[in-house]
């Protein structure tokens, strides 16, 4: 992990990017954008189209809440990796490695298994 | 960089292109979580429908990419990014009605 930099005014290097390189950063950003929408709408409809969990009642906001709040904080994460890749382009410097992946693996992982408990625990339920 | 420029080195036409059909996929996004919104809050269901056609309107408004200038811009416009932080702070505030739905349900306009 780079050590962070110092405050400092721009450096002399500062350079405006190749503008495609701009583009391309501005499409990563919406592209996050559109995928934190998804959580959202994914756990919204999660809570208002399913039917109850029989046995498992309080299901349904335990997976569909999880994803609403991933998706604003994708939202999140994704706009301070653009001002952070914005700022590296200006400054010729190498790009951070984006953390938005990790979250998004370990994220639905833990998702998946919650999911399986659930599923689990309402097919042997006796309500 | 090596070799003699490109053309879209000055002219980055397809890029721009790209980032507008992004700039259309992102409002149909915002239109999605909109109506499904909708189904439970009208109201909010309306406003999250308008702010998706904002988000489609931008890419009218702005020539360029909001994070640099284009080509014959003054060389200081345009190197706002924090501008598209409206942009993640309306995600957030979709995700805070969301979240509001999943806990209070219908609003008493839409129950059946």
């Amino acid at each position: 992990m780079p050590a962070e930099q110092r405050p400092q005014p721009a450096p002399a290097s500062d350079a405006e990017p190749d503008a495609r390189y701009t583009f391309a950063n501005e499409r990563t950003f919406l592209a996050w954008t559109r995928t934190a929408l998804a959580f959202i709408v994914a756990g919204l409809g999660i809570v208002q189209l399913l039917p109850p969990f029989p046995g498992v009642p309080w299901g349904r906001h335990l997976l569909g809440v999880p994803l609403i709040v991933l998706g604003a904080v994708i939202a999140v994460v994704g706009y301070v990796q653009m001002i952070g890749n914005q700022r590296a382009l200006r400054r010729r410097e190498p790009l951070r490695r984006s953390s938005l992946p990790v979250i998004l693996a370990a994220s639905i992982t833990a998702l998946a298994v919650v999911t399986g408990v659930v599923l689990l625990l309402s097919a042997t339920s006796r309500a | 960089m090596s070799g003699p420029p490109e053309p879209e080195e000055f002219d980055p036409g397809l890029a721009r292109e790209r980032t507008r059909l992004a700039w259309t996929r992102t409002a149909v996004a915002f239109a999605a979580v909109g109506a499904a919104v909708l189904k439970t809050r009208l109201v909010a269901g309306l406003i999250v429908l308008a702010l998706a056609a904002v988000v489609w309107g931008l890419r009218h408004l702005f020539r360029d990419t909001f994070l640099g200038p284009g080509p014959g811009d003054d060389p200081d416009a345009g190197r706002h990014p924090e501008r598209l932080l409206g942009i993640t702070a309306t995600v957030v505030a979709v995700a805070a009605v969301a979240l509001v739905i999943a806990f209070l349900g219908h609003s008493p306009v839409t129950r059946p």
